[in-house]
């Protein structure tokens, strides 16, 4: 097992160099820079601009820099920013970690929605029930996540409106912007966790609808599949209770593909949490991402782009590892 | 061998009434996809829809950029039309109201309130000379379905911020949002393909590099690709405008979209390609058709590719939907073709997003998400639909 992880971890090495190398070749390609667009200010002096672009090693070639910029990479440094001269880390750490927290969230909630409503709808094939699922699933993957969520943020006004007529109740039942409170600094560490946790139900849960609607059909399909297979018929013949039967016998192997996916829709997940978090003023990693591709702050960029890429890579990891966890016919030696 | 045309004709005439003609493949596909009714209704939805964004430029009453600064139209919410006469209550020709701009005299805001002096009845078959279109580029009109009397408007689906039409945007965004997915899978499956097909047949240490590239696209994040390679692509001073003398207008910038939707989603493709090439030559008629002397290239062209076209055609209609959502998605944030002089659904929802504005108070800015939601979701019931219908083990 261990060896497997070494080697595997060896195998990432040049799939994260080639990604590296890809994303500053194209970050490269972009015209001009972030000295061109300081240039064009009237009161910022062009031995300003030689200097900084010294300063920066803008006026090497683009092999030269990416060399130095691997170089400091390896060193765990990941530049400077050129607009704000601070450690890009020391502005993407916070953007990361926000990111992260809906990506988890609505990891959680992907599974604790899709392997319920999966099995439900597997065991009740063809009843009313499961072609309510199965429409909802087709709703949830054809839904862009961007206007699901605005959707959702209108129905809480409307509800507000309702409540306020009928209860005297004027306020939101669920945050729609931004991932605290205004009063967040005055609260104690639980209940800054709690209004965290408030605020990441909506964007979460619109996160988590594509890869729902997905998994249940896959995973209905699947459990369809295995309950009328031939282990199930013995099981039953041996007089093994519905219920066992059900989530031991055919849930379990019809779940593996799905532990075996959480690398696969890590990309998505994140992919898809960018417009989210554009629409609820998340303050996370796609906000960073297009601000600064705007300002053209290419180390920034490329360290976004460097840690999300290794975090996926990890994630891959983490998949297979579980795989060979949950299924007892994968032996990883 | 030369049997005279007649005698063999009547032979078959004969044949046909005794036995059951067989069907080719095609039609074996065709019928069991007509028996799967949702994915009729899903590709009906689709010609609908086809039809409609065509013809848009007729179906809307306004041009796609018009708008007036005076009298104000912003955030109009959409026209009242009313059928019955104010007076006697009889039903008559539908009219529309035109406006008066008042403030709210608590919230201080704009209100639109109805000035039921005149009646504008809505027209048909108006011709607007300031809202000229095209059909397809061949045929310039300025002849819409319906419109009011100046100095009246009818807005079905209310204005955004400028003031224009939404109905008349959503329909233009069509030509937008509905064609680039459908571009883009050609570009996806060019380069699907090429490498796929290449990797596959082969194998060794091409394959190993080309699944290598594969591998290290898919490691990146593909809204950072989407996004660096569509602002890139988008500037007038990119590698490829300059290499072929563009100036970025905004038909360009649009295949430059498709270009960077085709070029991020090609890897999965050619995964698909190859396994599936790796396993039919092993297949006893490639081994033949080698045996008899082809060349490789013959052989790949000839045998292999079109034995994986069932699948490939299955997979490029599931990609459509995918590259109509990830086209909106670019639109959405602004990355999307020009918004100058075109409409794109994810354009349009954007203006419910933007700065300063509560989207309870402009609900209708979101109906631009529904034809999105159509057009994804037919797409996606076709698919599964054709899937159904090419794999000989789901046959009913």
């Amino acid at each position: 097992m261990f060896g497997y992880v070494v080697r595997r971890l060896f195998n990432l090495i040049p799939t994260f160099l080639g990604a590296t190398f890809l994303a500053f070749l194209v970050a490269q390609l972009v015209p001009g820079d972030f000295l061109a667009q300081r240039a064009l200010e009237p009161n910022v002096r062009p031995e300003t601009i030689e200097r900084l672009r010294v300063q920066f090693g803008l006026d090497q070639p683009w092999p030269v820099q990416y060399v130095r910029w691997l170089g400091s990479l390896l060193q765990g440094d990941l530049g400077l920013s050129f607009s704000s001269n601070q450690p890009v880390w020391d502005l993407i750490a916070a953007p990361i970690r926000n990111s992260m927290v809906l990506v988890v969230a609505s990891l959680v909630l992907l599974y604790a929605l899709a392997i319920p409503l999966g099995v439900f709808s597997a065991v009740r094939q063809y009843s009313w029930a499961d072609q309510i699922v199965s429409a909802i699933s087709y709703f949830g993957l054809a839904i862009p996540n961007f206007f699901f969520a605005q959707v959702l943020i209108l129905g809480l006004f409307l509800l507000r409106g309702f409540t306020r007529e009928t209860f005297g109740f004027n306020e939101l039942l669920l945050p729609v912007a931004q991932m605290t409170s205004s009063d967040f600094s005055d609260l104690n560490a639980w209940g800054r966790f709690l209004d965290v946790a408030h605020h990441t139900i909506l964007p979460a849960f619109v996160v988590a609808t594509s890869g729902v609607a997905g998994f249940t059909r896959v995973l209905r399909a699947q459990m369809i599949e295995y309950l009328s297979s031939d282990f199930i018929r013995t099981a039953r013949a041996k007089g093994v209770g519905r219920r066992s039967i059900t989530y031991k016998h055919a849930l379990r192997p019809a779940v593996i593909p799905f532990v075996a996916g959480i690398g696969g829709i890590l990309p998505t997940l994140i992919g898809g949490a960018g417009l989210v978090e554009i629409v609820v003023s998340w303050p996370g990693i796609t906000p960073t991402l297009l601000a600064a591709i705007q300002r053209q702050d290419i180390y920034v960029v490329l360290g976004l782009v460097v840690v999300t890429t290794g975090l996926l890579m990890i994630g891959n990891l983490i998949s297979d590892l579980l795989l060979a966890a949950v299924d007892p016919r994968i032996r990883y030696d | 061998m030369t049997t005279p045309g007649r005698p063999r004709e009547a032979n078959v005439e004969a044949l046909e009434g005794l036995v059951e003609r067989s069907m080719s493949q095609r039609q074996i596909a065709w019928r069991q996809f007509r028996r799967h009714r949702v994915a009729m209704v899903g590709a009906v939805v689709l010609i609908a829809m086809y039809l409609v964004t065509i013809f848009a430029g007729f179906l809307a009453p306004y041009g796609v950029n018009e708008y007036r600064t005076r009298p104000v139209a912003a955030f109009r919410p959409p026209t009242p039309i009313h059928w019955t006469h104010p007076d006697t209550g009889r039903l008559v020709r539908p009219y529309v109201y035109d406006v008066k701009v008042e403030r709210d005299p608590v919230t201080f805001q704009r209100v639109y309130v109805e000035d039921t002096s005149t009646r504008y009845p809505i027209r048909f078959f108006v011709e607007r000379p300031e809202a000229t279109y095209s059909v397809l580029g061949l045929w310039e009109s300025d002849l819409h379905l319906f419109g009011v009397d100046d100095p009246a408007r009818i807005f079905l689906w209310g204005t955004n911020d400028l003031g224009k039409d939404v109905f008349s945007r959503v329909l233009y965004g069509g030509q937008v949002s509905l064609v680039i997915g459908v571009l883009a899978v050609w570009v996806s499956l060019g380069l699907g393909l090429l490498f796929g097909g290449i990797a596959g047949f082969y194998g060794g240490w091409v394959d190993e590099f080309v699944m290598r590239l594969v591998e290290v696209l898919s490691a990146i994040p593909s809204l950072f690709l989407l996004v660096v390679l569509a602002s890139l692509l988008q500037d007038p001073r990119n590698p490829l405008a300059q290499a072929f003398g563009l100036e970025m207008n905004s038909a360009q910038t649009f295949l430059m979209v498709v270009l960077v939707l085709g070029f991020v989603g090609w890897g999965g493709l050619a995964r698909t390609i190859r396994s599936l090439v790796l396993s039919i030559r092993e297949m006893e008629y490639a081994a033949a058709a080698k045996a008899l002397g082809a060349s490789e290239r013959r052989v790949l062209r000839r045998h292999l590719l079109p034995a994986t076209a069932s699948y490939v055609v299955v997979d490029l209609t599931l990609a459509i939907p995918g590259f109509i959502l990830t086209e909106t998605g670019l639109s959405f944030i602004g990355l999307g073709p020009s918004a100058v002089d075109t409409s794109s659904w994810g354009l349009l929802l954007a203006d419910a997003t933007a700065r300063g504005i509560s989207i309870q108070f402009v609900p209708w800015l979101l109906i631009p998400g529904i034809p999105i939601f159509l057009a994804v979701l037919s797409w996606n019931l076709v698919g599964d639909g054709l899937r159904d219908a090419l794999d000989p083990r789901k046959r009913r």
